[in-house]
């Protein structure tokens, strides 16, 4: 499968990235390789094969309803670049 | 304008499931707390982390389904739906996708007594969101993640509705079965149970129309207002030779209409894919059958029963069984108790104050026990209908027991004959002119001698035995 400029572009907006000409040249190229390169597993016939959504022959793990709050705010907002009275806070997005 | 006009409506709701913690982390989901407090390195999406289910919120969806008469799938698998927003740390929501936890169910909605079944397409598990805070600074949008991360059970309905007011019925029906269910608490106010409302509308016998979304209303007013702006606006477009737009809204509460919103224009492609990081998850048909032992008696089947044992109309037992509370306290006060007093007291007197003082049934200032004793005394005929209003209304406020308020108040009934005969006697004495007349063939007069001896007993008189005496006296 090609992967061409509009849909690397489409990527980009949903992922929110900023990208100049010779990245996205450069993106183009690189999601082609992987895209063809997991293409391949469409030459098996899987016609008679259930889908399977995980490979590991295990069930999902459930965890009883306990409440316990184990991380503060001073350390949940350590790293934040801005913060305010205990929020987040980001550049302004309008509705 | 509405001629040969149809409207197709279509709901998805969203209700919180009412767990101690989160879905796929061990936070708290309390309401109301400091921002950002209840938030764990899984909710906030730190490298690494990996969800865990929580077993209660499985049980309550698989509850939730059998409530809505709905099949539960043994398999079903979590995806992630993919979107960039500052309220979903992780980038992408955990939901269900192609294989929902809940299938096909249904519902029954009454419309002024036409029954009418809504279909259900599925309720699936997934993830709350953060709540954004637009108004705390001019430039800045403030987030708090204590939200994100909360279960949600979103139930579908197929596009069955086709009036505000079906659509209404629908979501307050929902909202009484998870209630009784004991799965969601179903507290619009506070965001635990929301409606997206999709609407169409269609010339009679036409294909099905393009439809517009609303999202995120939260009160039953708010459906109704915005389903009427929107039907309205939709044939307003096609009237005028213009097409409706596939789009999300929203309903603004200040105009009563709703707007696009454009962010969610470039949204749609969620590129949806199964999580890596869970497993499927597969329900052993046991724990299925095990959880549907559990299942308390459903509204439409209370409402059956009332009627039938109560005797009561289908009105009053649609009043007493639309909320859990409330038919668990009428029949705390109807056992072995008169069911005309029982319902009149809850329904009209009880339910007045409630709703004066704007309080649930759980928070009632008389509870069912207390309700129950005031109606013995009515009962044996210690106190009078008209009295026991009275001391109703003293027990609003008061922390005294029924007895102690009648005889506070002096209200207990004289139920003695010789003391109201003296009574009559002496109103006939003083009015030998009525009395006259009554022989003379004014019966009509009875209510006057009646009214006579009420005014000297200050009400106190047994009304049934005065009329009785009265009527005894005068005929001799």
């Amino acid at each position: 499968m090609e992967f061409d400029k509009n849909s690397t572009l489409k990527l980009a907006k949903l992922a929110r990235l900023s990208l100049n000409d010779e990245q996205l040249d450069s993106l183009e190229k690189d999601l082609t390789s992987i895209v063809s390169f997991i293409d391949q597993l469409k030459e098996i016939n899987t016609e008679k094969i259930d889908p399977t959504s995980n490979s590991l022959n295990q069930d999902l793990i459930l965890r009883d309803d306990i409440a316990e709050n184990k991380l503060s705010n001073e350390d949940l907002l350590r790293n934040v670049p801005d913060s305010e009275l205990g929020f987040f806070v980001v550049p302004k997005v309008i509705e | 304008m509405n001629n040969n006009w149809q409207t197709v409506i279509g709901i998805e709701i969203h209700a919180q499931v009412n767990s101690k913690s989160k879905l796929f982390s061990s936070s708290s989901t309390e309401f109301g707390s400091a921002p950002n407090t209840q938030v764990s390195l899984v909710d906030a999406a730190m490298p690494g982390m990996l969800p865990v289910i929580n077993k209660f919120c499985i049980e309550q969806a698989i509850k939730s389904g059998l409530g809505l008469n709905a099949t539960i799938n043994n398999k079903s698998i979590f995806d992630r739906k993919n979107y960039f927003y500052q309220d979903l740390p992780q980038g992408y929501q955990i939901s269900q996708f192609k294989d929902p936890i809940v299938g096909e169910g249904t519902v029954e909605i009454d419309i002024d007594g036409k029954k009418k079944i809504i279909g259900i397409e599925r309720l699936h598990l997934e993830q709350d969101a953060g709540k954004s805070l637009h108004d705390q600074d001019p430039n800045m949008t403030f987030v708090d993640l204590n939200r994100s991360g909360i279960a949600l059970m979103e139930i579908v309905s197929k596009p069955d509705m086709a009036s505000p007011e079906e659509a209404i019925a629908y979501v307050r029906k929902v909202r009484t079965i998870l209630r009784y269910l004991d799965t969601c608490d179903g507290n619009m106010e506070q965001g635990s149970l929301r409606a997206d409302v999709n609407i169409s509308v269609r010339k009679e016998g036409d294909e099905l129309g393009t439809r517009c979304e609303i999202k995120n209303l939260n009160s039953f007013k708010h459906i109704g207002l915005a389903i009427n702006f929107e039907v309205d606006r939709q044939i307003k477009l096609i009237e005028n030779g213009d097409k409706v737009n596939q789009e999300t809204r929203l309903y603004d509460v200040s105009t009563d209409k709703t707007r696009s919103m454009r962010s969610k224009e470039d949204a749609h492609d969620y590129r949806y894919f199964p999580d890596p990081d869970l497993l499927p998850l597969n329900l052993n048909q046991n724990w299925i059958d095990e959880i549907k032992k559990t299942l308390p008696e459903l509204p439409d089947t209370k409402k059956i029963r009332f009627i039938n044992d109560y005797k009561i109309s289908e009105y009053d037992a649609d009043v007493l069984t639309q909320d859990k509370s409330i038919s668990e306290y009428f029949e705390d006060v109807a056992t072995n108790r008169s069911t005309k007093l029982s319902v009149s007291w809850v329904a009209s007197e009880l339910f007045a104050v409630l709703n004066k003082l704007n309080l649930t049934i759980d928070k009632s200032p008389i509870n069912s026990k207390q309700l129950g004793s005031l109606i013995d005394e009515i009962e044996n005929g210690t106190i009078s209908n008209r009295a026991a209003k009275e001391v109703f209304e003293e027990m609003v406020t008061s922390e005294k027991s029924v007895k102690d308020i009648i005889n506070d108040k002096g209200l207990v009934q004289i139920s003695d004959t010789t003391e109201i005969e003296k009574f009559i006697n002496q109103v006939l004495i003083d009015n030998p002119d009525n009395v006259q007349k009554y022989k003379d063939g004014k019966t009509k007069l009875l209510g006057f001698f009646i009214g006579e001896v009420m005014k000297v007993t200050k009400g106190k008189a047994n009304p049934g035995l005065l009329n009785q005496l009265v009527k005894k006296k005068l005929d001799n």
